[in-house]
């Protein structure tokens, strides 16, 4: 590049970055900056990508999204983006950019072995209307599925859970989130009784100290980070601790690092507790008012399939853990058992089940964690002494446990992606509280979120398998009841029974349980762990699998239908970051060729289907439940004519264009110009995002989950609000009286969901009196025991494997490496390790390696450099790259609670290709 | 080749410290500063974005700053970072079968 073109680029970035920030530019330089933007149009707008949450700002000419920067409003980033959020404009123009639907075709016919080939919405829309019906009238309900996402708009979660709950009576739709932040969920529900965080980003700034448990916020969270670095920077003394199984970015600024052993966090956090009480630190005056003490059982399986009847030969030593574990040592003494003792894991099927126990009893339960036993089974660095290890530890309960410091926790899939996922966050409330250091400024367990709506649709909206809006679920007969007013549904049209999670619509479509997926918004075919499995299952000659995508990814390739989708700011939308803050935007741009919103994609599908179809009796396996004859859905059409429907309504008209929805016109001034291609395809006057959203909010409105009006999060000088918003105001810090309106009069502190509040009394070994108790408005201080990995390296699979991002891609890449320039900066995944275990295989850096399990191998590019830094007897591959493919070799075991599978830790053999 | 755009803050009685020290870096220009605010913009130049991050946490790095962080990047079309992609990573049988899954079509 010649000099001067190189200091002309120069001057364009610094002009263009300081009229960013708003430093005062020379004239010359504005008038450069003005000219170059003359026709753009500039409109706020979110980030595709992670649950930060960043604003942007969006500018379009003729069309086309031409800039994107950092929202100087916003509060979550103010101004600032991290590398991907920067090239947000550019994830919508790659060159193979899906704009038609394509199916599995031959001489024009579809054909499951055809070559994929252009149809039309109609033609494509004929053939999934006649799979689905195959499907449903074969299986019924139960043959049907969805696979949602955390990356939903809100409206589109709730389009496709109504589409499913209300109309197909099916609760089989389930989103990539649960990969992502299940284990979260069941733990905020089993300590406080309904979903999220009580604190919010503001926390950073008010702290003196944070803990990373399994978060590498620097490259997973930049901007967060960027916050938590600058607080570190102007206040001295700040303390930051990262927690993680390998060195990762996050280490470099934090003023203790500690490498542990996969799954002893666990152990660790226990270590912390006994601490507590031995040191005499529990905050009483908290835990008396706010707390109760509670456990359960410890042998609950790991999530896995309980028979070997589709394990490979190679897969089935581990499996059969799935019914009965031999105790180790440091299992043993966790758990005050015997080593070598057989445990029968009796509890897998009720493993969320937990009873009140006394303070002795949770004393007792975190005796064994003493700091000798603790820092010999977590220590993760073989290169690290014990002695450090245990001044590590022990400082990090001394910062803990320090009565004049703030703290804050954060973590993300190093918890949630855990075999014992629930616990181990659990876990991290289970230390705030004692300490009465959580819902308050600067004090805390925050548990992020990877995806930038899972908060906002996945879990806010329900796309879940046993959920429904506003944190219900369809197991409830009064939650039941209260959706069916809402929706207008006759009694008894919601399923009672909780769907397939998104692990098992895999094993059931290799099961030929389900006979239909529709794939939305995510790459599940990709992302599931052990997927060679998944990838033959979508195969088999009677399984139909639609994919809504903007891009070919390894999920479309499987399907036998493609369907183009409209993406981020082709549509109108709203997301949910992890501070509980919605965020909306407008169309800014047509999408190209025939592609189209997924709200557009769903609405049009209802139209196919009417009452007759889905409202008589169903077949439904398995189904029990009061009210409800076994294994059956009631026919409800009776009550359907007498609540005005005809059988022959179709779905659109009873579900989606409803007379209350019809009225919300569309065109609406809250567009202020802008288009809305939903409407215009649907051929009507409505506007369903904002009907829609109405709709939904009603749900969660006096109900602890309150939304602001749709037009509010479009005004020029909102970006986002955190709900509750209650009489027009967000509430940053919840259960906190001071900020929650939701907490009654006088009290300091109420942890007032509702969920699971009644439980037995028992001891350490089970329930003693099964009669409930209610702990209205307290939180539950849950012991659970360490645990050791189902899978563990031995002497054939010598190495741990672990799975993540990297700070350049997101995901899957299915956008990110669609952007010139973040492909080129992380073109593949390489395989990282430590020098040293290169060498003892005979490898070398950029070798090719083969990464071999017990579920097939794959080959990548051997790293022992770089921004990874393993300890010996650890690789880890971030799963971005499709070529690579990290997922296959991967275990597909979950927290039997939460279902969320565990990607972080399962055992390997690298070899030179 | 990459030149990012990137926004420092110090407190004003710092500036004229903080901009020397800036300058002191290899590829870094200072372009702006702002003496009421103590806003500084500068451009870094790197040959690859982990050269960049890690440019921008030399920066962070530095005496009394408050704030670091990029705002916007300029990419020159770089050859030799494609080029990086080892040469066999092609006969992957993962990335074949990822762009045309032959074994599908079977
Ligand atoms: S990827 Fe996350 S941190 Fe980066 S700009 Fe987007 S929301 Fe912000």
């Amino acid at each position: 590049m010649s000099i001067t073109r190189r200091d002309f680029m120069k001057s364009t970035v610094a002009a263009s970055a300081a009229a960013a920030v708003g430093i005062p530019i020379s004239q010359i330089a504005k008038a450069e900056v003005a000219e170059a933007e003359k026709d753009w149009q500039w409109d706020k707008a979110v980030c595709r990508f992670c649950g930060v949450g960043c604003g942007i700002m969006c500018a379009t000419k003729d069309g086309r999204i031409v800039a994107t920067k950092g929202d100087p409003d916003a509060p979550v980033n103010r101004g600032l983006n991290c590398i991907k959020g920067y090239f947000n404009g550019k994830i919508l123009y790659g060159k193979d950019r899906l704009t038609q639907p394509l199916m599995r075709m031959t001489d024009g016919k579809f054909d499951k072995q055809g070559k994929f080939a252009p149809v039309t919405w109609d033609q494509a829309f004929d053939e999934m209307e006649k799979q689905f019906r195959r499907a449903h009238g074969e299986l019924g309900p139960a043959g049907v599925s969805i696979i949602g996402s955390g990356q939903y708009t809100v409206q589109e979660g709730y389009v496709a859970a109504k589409f499913m709950k209300a109309g197909v009576r099916s609760n089989n739709i389930d989103p990539n989130a649960r990969h992502c932040m299940a284990s979260a969920v069941a733990a905020f529900i089993q300590t406080f009784g309904i979903d999220e965080p009580s604190g919010n980003y503001d926390d950073i700034e008010y702290t003196d100290t944070a803990v990373l448990w399994g978060a590498n916020m620097a490259e997973c969270h930049p901007i967060l980070w960027s916050r938590i670095t600058d607080r570190k920077l102007s206040h001295p003394d700040m303390k930051l601790v990262n927690l993680s199984t390998f060195g990762n970015m996050s280490s470099s600024v934090a003023d203790l690092e500690i490498i542990f052993k996969p799954n002893t966090d666990l152990a660790i956090q226990n270590y912390i507790a006994r601490e507590i009480v031995h040191r005499d630190a529990v905050n009483w005056d908290f835990v008396n008012k706010h707390c109760v003490f509670a456990t359960g059982p410890y042998d609950i399986g790991y999530g896995m399939r309980n028979t070997d009847k589709f394990a490979h030969d190679a897969e089935k030593d581990i499996q059969a853990k799935e019914n009965a574990v031999v105790l180790d040592e440091a299992e043993a003494v966790a758990q005050r058992r015997k080593a070598g003792e057989t445990v029968e894991q009796k509890n897998a099927g009720g493993a969320g089940k937990h009873w009140q126990i006394s303070y002795d009893d949770f004393k007792t339960a975190v005796e064994p964690y003493t700091l000798d036993f603790v820092a010999e089974l977590s220590k993760g660095d073989p290169d690290e002494s014990l002695d450090d290890f245990k001044v590590k530890l022990k400082q990090l309960a001394d910062w803990f446990i320090d009565d004049q410091r703030k703290l804050v926790s954060f973590w993300t899939m190093g918890f949630n992606q855990h075999q014992r996922g629930t616990w181990v966050n659990e876990q991290c409330y289970m230390n705030h509280l004692l300490l009465g250091k959580q819902a308050q400024p600067g004090n805390g367990a925050f548990s992020l979120t990877g995806q930038p709506s899972a908060c906002g649709t996945a879990r806010e909206v329900g796309t879940f398998a046993h959920r429904l809006p506003a944190d219900m679920v369809v197991a409830n007969p009064k939650h039941r009841e209260r959706s069916e007013k809402l929706w207008k549904l006759p009694a008894k049209t919601i399923n009672p029974k909780v769907g397939s999670h998104i692990v098992k619509i895999m094993r059931d479509l290799e099961d030929g349980n389900i006979k239909f997926a529709w794939v939305q918004v995510n790459n599940p075919f990709q992302a599931t762990a052990n997927a060679n499995h998944w990838i033959e299952a979508a195969r088999k000659s009677d399984n139909f699998i639609v994919c809504s995508d903007p891009y070919p990814t390894v999920s479309a390739k499987v399907a036998d239908l493609i369907l183009p989708s409209a993406m981020i700011f082709e549509k109108w939308g709203a997301y949910g970051n992890a501070e509980r803050r919605t965020q909306m935007w407008r169309e800014q741009v047509p999408p190209p060729g025939q592609a189209r919103s997924d709200v557009w994609q769903v609405l049009e599908f209802s139209k196919r289907f009417t009452v007759k179809d889905f409202w008589g009796e169903q077949k439904l396996p398995g189904l029990k439940a009061d009210g409800f004859e076994d294994g059956k859905l009631p026919d409800v059409i009776a009550a359907a004519r007498d609540m005005g429907y005809s059988p022959d309504d179709n779905m659109y008209k009873v579900l989606f264009a409803t007379p209350a929805n019809t009225k919300v016109a569309w065109p609406d001034p809250v567009a202020k110009g802008h288009d809305n291609h939903t409407v215009v395809a649907l051929g009507e006057n409505w506007f369903p995002e904002k009907a829609l959203f109405e709709e939904y909010a009603e749900f969660g409105r006096g109900h602890e989950h309150d939304l602001a009006p749709f037009d509010v999060y479009y005004r020029d000088d909102v970006r986002g609000l955190k709900w509750p918003v209650v009489d027009g105001k967000e509430t940053p810090w919840r259960f906190n009286g001071e900020y929650d309106p939701y907490v009654p009069k006088g009290e300091k502190f109420a942890f007032y969901g509702k969920a699971l509040k009644a439980i037995p009394k028992g001891n350490l070994d089970g329930v003693t009196d099964p009669n409930k108790t209610a702990h209205t408005d307290k939180a539950k201080i849950f012991f659970r025991p360490y645990a050791a990995p189902v899978e563990q390296p031995d002497k054939n699979y010598d190495l741990w494997y672990c799975t993540g991002r990297v700070l350049e891609h997101w995901h899957t890449g299915t956008m990110t490496r669609r952007v010139p320039e973040l492909h080129r900066a992380v073109p593949t995944a390489t395989l990282f390790m430590h020098p040293a275990d290169a060498q003892s295989r005979n490898m070398q850096r950029k070798d090719v390696v083969w990464i071999e399990s017990r579920r097939g191998k794959i080959k990548a590019v051997l790293e022992t450099q770089g921004r990874d830094r393993m300890p010996k007897g650890y690789v880890f591959l971030p799963f971005f790259d499709e070529g690579v493919f990290a997922n296959k070799i991967a275990l597909d075991a979950t927290c039997p609670i939460s279902k969320e599978t565990d990607y972080k830790k399962c055992a390997v053999k690298v070899y030179k290709a | 080749m990459n030149i990012s755009g990137i926004y420092v803050l110090t407190s004003p009685d710092r500036l004229e410290e903080c901009c020397a020290n800036l300058a002191g870096l290899p590829g870094v220009e200072v372009h702006y500063r702002d003496v009421n605010s103590g806003k500084i913009v500068v451009t870094q130049e790197a040959d690859n974005v982990s050269a960049e991050v890690d440019g921008l946490k030399r920066i962070k790095a530095l005496p009394h700053i408050i704030v670091a962080e990029f705002v916007n990047h300029w990419f020159e079309e770089d050859q030799e970072m494609v080029s990086e992609i080892p040469p066999d990573l092609d006969d992957f049988e993962g990335l074949r079968h990822a762009r045309v899954p032959d074994y599908l079509h079977k």
